[in-house]
């Protein structure tokens, strides 16, 4: 019979607050070591934390977003052990009475169906100091990042792939960073997994021994490290030995699992209430706030996008791709564009524009209404296509707003008369085209257009100067 | 020198010696240098004060004379001296809880309760000593040495805050912040024949208390009277953002005048039995006595379970202390010993830092909170814990204090049982329970022994009720008159 391999996630992810979890110190790596300490998260005598509220609401708004259920009453614990990169000897977290239990990830399984992973809860806790190790064996130690706000999501144990753990990372992933609770670079490390496997044979009701895979902070490490994991623990099975339950180190290069510590070497943290923490209260009102807040998730503007507007689902799949740039499309529709010029211009020049200049759509200096009243100009037959676009690349390169270069820029001409003028201009200047023309060529007609359009300096209206020049080349 | 014959007398409490400067008998210069010289000459031969400020200390007295001429005093602590134990965090000089580990330690902000007083326009004029971290019931244990009992040289002056109470004993025109985690400003003001409040926990910021139990701790004052006491008291008292366990008060501050006045006390009579010194037990129940005379209504009560609270405070102090005294590591703030290894940084850090006391508290803390011998006591003295906030509120709930010795035995001799530590804990007995209820606790003087050594007893009444029972220790104080008395060579 084959063997099923059950994985349990710990996913830490560190909340996008303007502050740390426990002072006013700013959260972020900073620019140098050091740089953004105080006597509270640096651990002198004397200093008290004090809960960041913002980190709450922002858990809050994950604990909703994972069904789970917020406690009003929830408290901090101190766990204590030494290491040099944590300055009180002991880390604030939540271990008995977390603020979330329950909640659910849902993922897609390796055969499409739909896949529930159930939560055991939510908890909120400081991040711990950095080391520095140099060649020369000297160690440094970086607070930058200690006591930075985290949240540490539980799961229950749930028979999956590797692939499967790995997706539902980057789903809670995903929603995290969509309700921006969590930036979700998991290069920085600010999104992390400690992946729990154990494999038992089909049929068997009781689950084998797991091993803890500790700070997996890629979707290929724990895609990987959980299929590599299992197939040892498979091996070490069928020759007759037996799984210790430990911690252990995955190795991206070399694809496999060591040995780091078993449990009889883990450590006591001899967890205990921390008595410079009130409890923390969370009213029901406090949560309806924060569920009011909450933006529009990516399913129900997936549905309004494709069966509202009728966009097509590939380009509804690049405005969904950030929240961002959702929000932007939106904003672009309540200024007065449909839902097919809204998603050409955006996609065709916002997007194009953010990709030409490396720049997130948040410094994107164009603003909705102004990319509107250049494109309503397009539709209205006052400027051509080509010179709607060419005005938002000029605003953007002049650092001007759009609207001065409309109004600047010379309206469209339509008047017959006026055109039939610059037509026959350059029909007499190039007979050899006009004449290519009439025997049923019609390459030369796009130069000619050009022609026509250099004569008017633009202004002509191209589809009628092609109308007249058909017109006239054939009459004449 | 100051000009000695228009100084106050020295047994005037600060309320008088404010009216004193108000007259114009003196400045706040001249009395600060006054105080400066006392300092310099009985409290260093006490070895109360660790640090003596005096260039600092001139400068706010002149500022706070500036004021006075301009009519902007800043109220009744203005251009009063006082002193801070070496605990409680403080800009000026080190902060260094009397331990070797934190030698030369400078905080970098004045803790919350110093902060307010300082801008009430108190002059901080030194640091005390006290025992290591707090920990200590003779303040014998401090690095900085022996602390001498004002009434009697060769006696202990109490523990820890033993160097506050030396000097609030023997002088008077100035207040003195301790702290009391089990006992340690309510023991050393009886033994000394001082006044001092433990408060409701919470009722003042423990921001800039170097910790040592943080669910007991409280910064208190320990000054000559209960009306001094007061005015410290509310001045420092009331909710700190910057410590998230101090209490809102409303009204704040609370009047003391629209108190109901404390009329049933309880004599708490396992306070007066067995292990407690029989000339304890007889002057308190005298003192009891006195307020019956005064229309007081004294009921004898049994206060359950306070032969379990020494117990029970021994595992959560000694389990909040090992992890408050973690960040003592050898890699931030502290001692560093020479390693390259380390674990071995740890260990030999750690053992030069602290004292062989400190070190049998935290082996201790570890203990209780370990796996497989938690719930024997870490959790199990949780329960007791609140069998004996339960066991007050029941006496509370028809009586409006309750009685008791604050010390079994009368100060003891210096060296007499430091090395005896059960010897020691003993002192704390009938002091903890007020810190694992967390209700305000006063410490008053009850009488002289036939060795003219102080006896103190204290009143401990409801959460939040400290003004009522400073109350009660300003009409007990108005009865009789021995909080007034000083030691022989106090007087100038």
């Amino acid at each position: 019979m084959s063997w099923k391999t059950v994985v349990g996630l710990e996913i830490h992810a560190q909340m996008s607050t303007r502050t740390k979890m426990f002072c006013a110190c700013a959260r972020g790596s900073g620019t140098s070591a050091n740089q953004h300490i105080c006597p509270v998260c640096a651990g002198w005598p004397g200093a008290l934390p004090v809960i960041n509220q913002a980190a709450v609401r922002r858990a809050i708004r994950a604990a909703i977003c994972h069904g789970c259920e917020v406690q009003r009453e929830s408290r901090f614990d101190r766990k204590n052990y030494f290491y040099p990169d944590l300055p009180k000897g002991y880390q604030i977290s939540q271990f008995y009475r977390p603020y979330a239990l329950g909640g659910e990830i849902s993922f897609k399984r390796e055969d499409g169906s739909e896949g529930i992973l159930p939560l055991v809860r939510i908890h909120m806790e400081e991040d711990a100091g950095k080391s520095v190790h140099a060649e020369d064996g000297t160690s440094r130690i970086d607070l930058n990042r200690c006591s930075s706000p985290l949240l540490e999501i539980v799961t229950e144990p749930l028979q999956m792939s590797g692939v499967e753990a790995a997706r539902c990372v980057r789903s809670t992933r995903e929603l995290l960073r969509w309700i921006g609770v969590c930036d979700g670079d998991m290069e920085k490390g600010n999104l992390r997994a400690d992946v729990n496997v154990s494999i038992h044979r089909e049929g068997d009701s009781t689950l084998g021994t797991r091993t803890e895979l500790k700070n997996l902070n890629s979707f290929v490490s724990i895609e990987r490290s959980v299929e590599v994991e299992a197939a040892r623990q498979a091996q070490v099975l069928e020759e007759g030995g037996s799984i210790r339950q430990e911690t252990r180190l995955w190795d991206q290069d070399l694809e496999q699992t060591e040995s780091m510590r078993g449990k009889e070497d883990s450590p006591d943290y001899r967890y205990f209430p921390d008595p410079d923490l009130p409890l923390l209260i969370i009213e029901s009102s406090d949560i309806d706030l924060e569920r009011e807040n909450l933006p529009e998730f990516p399913a129900a503007r997936r549905t309004r996008y494709v069966d509202g507007l009728k966009i097509d689902e590939k380009a509804a799949e690049s405005i969904l791709a950030r929240r961002e740039f959702g929000d932007f499309f939106d904003q672009l529709l309540a200024a007065g564009l449909s839902g097919s010029s809204a998603s050409n211009w955006f996609r065709g020049e916002v997007l194009k524009h953010l990709n030409d200049r490396e720049e997130l759509i948040d410094d994107y200096p164009l603003t909705p209404v102004s990319i509107a009243t250049v494109v309503e100009a397009v539709e209205g037959d006052r400027i051509s296509v080509a010179k709607g676009r060419e005005i938002l690349q000029a605003a953007l390169d002049q650092n001007c707003s759009p609207e001065e270069i409309l109004a600047q820029t010379d309206e469209q001409v339509s008047d017959e008369t006026a055109l039939i003028g610059w037509v026959q201009q350059v029909v007499d200047a190039n007979p050899d085209a006009a004449d290519k023309i009439r025997a049923g060529d019609s390459k030369p007609l796009g130069f000619l257009t050009g022609q026509v359009m250099k004569a008017s300096s633009g202004q002509a209206h191209p589809r009628m100067v092609q109308e007249i020049l058909q017109r006239l080349i054939q009459q004449g | 020198m100051p000009n000695r014959s228009s100084l106050p007398p020295t047994d005037a409490t600060v309320g008088e010696v404010q009216q004193w400067l108000t007259d114009g008998h003196c400045s706040a210069r001249q009395l600060i240098d006054g105080y400066l010289d006392y300092l310099q000459r009985v409290g260093r031969e006490l070895n109360a004060v660790v640090e003596i400020f005096v260039d600092e200390a001139h400068l706010a007295a002149d500022e706070s004379d500036q004021r006075r001429s301009s009519g902007q005093s800043l109220g009744p602590l203005d251009g009063i001296p006082f002193t801070a134990k070496m605990n409680i965090t403080t800009q000026l000089g080190s902060s260094d809880a009397s331990s070797p580990m934190l030698r030369g330690f400078k905080a970098k902000e004045d803790a919350t309760a110093v902060g307010r007083l300082r801008a009430a326009g108190a002059v901080l004029v030194g640091k005390t000593s006290c025992d290591e971290f707090a920990m200590g019931a003779s303040n014998e244990t401090s690095c900085h040495g022996v602390v001498s009992n004002p009434w009697n040289r060769d006696r202990v002056p109490g523990g820890s805050s033993g160097g506050s109470a030396a000097l609030a004993g023997s002088h008077g025109w100035s207040f003195h912040l301790g702290s009391d985690t089990g006992g340690s400003i309510r023991q050393p003001a009886a033994f000394c024949n001082a006044t001092a409040i433990k408060p409701t926990w919470g009722r003042v910021s423990r921001r800039g208390l170097i910790a040592f139990g943080s669910s007991l701790d409280q910064i208190c004052p320990i000054a000559r009277d209960a009306v001094d006491c007061q005015t410290v008291l509310q001045v420092m008292e009331g909710y700190d953002p910057l410590d998230s366990t101090s209490l809102k008060l409303t009204p704040s501050p609370l009047v003391p005048a629209t108190l109901e006045p404390i009329r049933r006390v309880a004599l708490i009579t396992d306070g007066l039995g067995a292990g407690i010194d029989a000339s304890i037990a007889t002057a308190v129940r005298a003192a009891a006595q006195k307020m019956a005379n005064q229309g007081i209504e004294i009921i004898e009560r049994s206060l359950p379970h306070l032969e379990a609270a020494n117990a029970c405070y021994q595992v959560i102090s000694t389990a909040e202390a090992s992890s408050n005294l973690a960040r003592y590591d050898g890699v931030h703030v502290g001692v560093r010993a020479e390693s390259d290894q380390l674990q071995e940084l740890y260990e030999t850090s750690r053992h030069a830092g602290f004292g062989s006391e400190v070190r049998r508290r935290i082996l201790l803390g570890t203990f209780v909170l370990s796996a497989g011998y938690r719930d024997a006591y870490y959790t199990r003295a949780l329960a007791v814990r609140d069998l004996i906030r339960q066991g007050i509120d029941q006496v509370l709930e028809d009586c409006d204090a309750l009685l008791l010795p604050v010390s079994p035995f009368a100060p003891f001799r210096i060296g007499e049982r430091i090395d005896d530590p059960l010897a020691l804990y003993a002192c704390d007995i009938l002091t903890v329970t007020a810190n694992l209820a967390g209700v305000p606790a006063l410490a008053l003087p009850c009488d002289f022994d036939e060795d003219q050594l102080p006896i103190g007893m204290q009143l401990m009444g409801a959460h939040g009720s400290d003004h009522r029972l400073l109350e009660f220790g300003q009409r007990w104080q108005r009865w009789n008159d021995l909080h007034r008395a000083l030691p022989e060579g106090s007087a100038r």
